[in-house]
């Protein structure tokens, strides 16, 4: 079948936990965005969702790191953190099509690490509240290591999207796919608060033109001149490898302060499918 | 240095109640049972961020440590981004 949704949306705490924290303008412009997207995903009518998300300290730590995790849990519960204002609950996992996805990663190169038990953070649970606020669709949660260097090169994240977007389009179901994460922020470190708008708007460009070959150019040294945080775009790359031919269109962009990120919301048209 | 074993503990305390009680009731108990150092101890013990951050503790571990001690971001960010030994 076809990939029926793709989205891509920030995860930032704040966006619940500290809600009125925020100016009400740029506020309302992000939950209007967040709904449109929630409006969209469900006309598409996806009957799974792969998710590219991000690892806070959830579920691993330094005795065991590896670049991406895929999620092959018969469910998941999050969020874990008490005071993210998201009521704790229990999604279904998708164990079939998990499977599909690290079988197909295997046959073609990549090696991702897997999992039978994963905890959801804000940030997969923060998405979910405004894409999916019945919490009724199985998922497949793929965590990208974006704590502990070395990581994954933009290529690398490509190349993980391109196999998932494969399975996604030889899948029997509809499938959906979402990115969480960034953008530019340095969350908890020296630069706590900085928001790097002109990199965020290059980055929204590229994706916008569905431009592969300049979304593989970013390094390391990129990302985390943007902070610590924005290496989490690596999940939208990965979309974009799944999605290969696309345009983007920003739903929202603002640089919250209050949140401490520059948080986008952006949805895709596939192309050639 | 074992920044380790103090991102560890930090890790435990934030994840588990359990550890946190004893942070607050019998911290030295609760240190014992990691390998640190006197210093990366004190600086536990002392609530210490901004020697800590300057031990290496990686950002997401240590806000959301500051956070279980209603440690407001302000506060949080002068103690990091003091120059320190």
């Amino acid at each position: 079948m076809t990939i029926s949704y793709a989205c891509a949306m920030g995860h930032a705490p704040g966006i619940t936990a500290w809600r009125d924290a925020a100016p009400a303008d740029q506020r309302g412009r992000l939950y209007a965005a967040f709904e449109r997207l929630g409006a969209e995903l469900a006309a598409a009518q996806p009957d799974v969702l792969v998710l590219f998300t991000s690892e806070h300290w959830a579920n691993f730590f330094l005795d065991h790191i590896s670049p991406y995790c895929i999620g092959r849990a018969e469910q998941y519960h999050g969020p874990i953190e008490p005071w993210l204002k998201i009521e704790r609950q229990r999604l279904q996992g998708d164990p079939q099509l998990a499977e599909a996805i690290v079988d197909a990663c295997y046959r073609h190169d990549i090696e991702p690490g897997f999992s039978y038990e994963l905890q959801l953070d804000h940030g997969t649970m923060v998405p979910l509240h405004f894409l999916l606020p019945q919490m009724n669709l199985p998922i497949v949660p793929i965590f990208i290591n974006t704590l502990a260097p070395p990581q994954p090169t933009a290529r690398r994240a490509l190349a993980l999207g391109q196999v998932v977007g494969e399975v996604a389009r030889s899948w029997p179901q509809r499938v959906g796919i979402i990115a969480t994460g960034g953008m530019s922020h340095d969350p908890g470190e020296r630069g706590h608060g900085t928001i790097d708008t002109a990199f965020d708007q290059a980055f929204l460009d590229h994706l916008v033109r569905g431009d592969l070959q300049q979304l593989a150019k970013y390094t390391p040294d990129d990302f985390s001149a943007a902070g610590a945080g924005a290496v989490e775009l690596l999940s939208w790359i990965a979309l974009a490898g799944a999605l290969q031919r696309f345009r983007g269109e920003v739903a929202a962009y603002e640089p919250v302060r209050a949140w401490a990120t520059g948080i986008g919301a952006m949805s895709f048209a596939i192309l050639d499918q | 240095m074992s920044l380790y074993a103090l991102q560890k503990v930090i890790r435990d305390i934030n994840r588990n109640p359990e550890s946190r009680e004893r942070f607050v009731s019998t911290p030295e108990a609760l240190l014992a049972g990691y390998e640190l150092s006197a210093a990366e101890r004190a600086a536990l013990v002392g609530r210490d961020y901004g020697a800590l951050y300057r031990m290496g503790v990686h950002g997401l571990l240590l806000r959301p440590f500051s956070i279980m001690h209603s440690v407001a971001e302000k506060d949080y960010l002068a103690a990091i981004q003091a120059e320190g030994s």
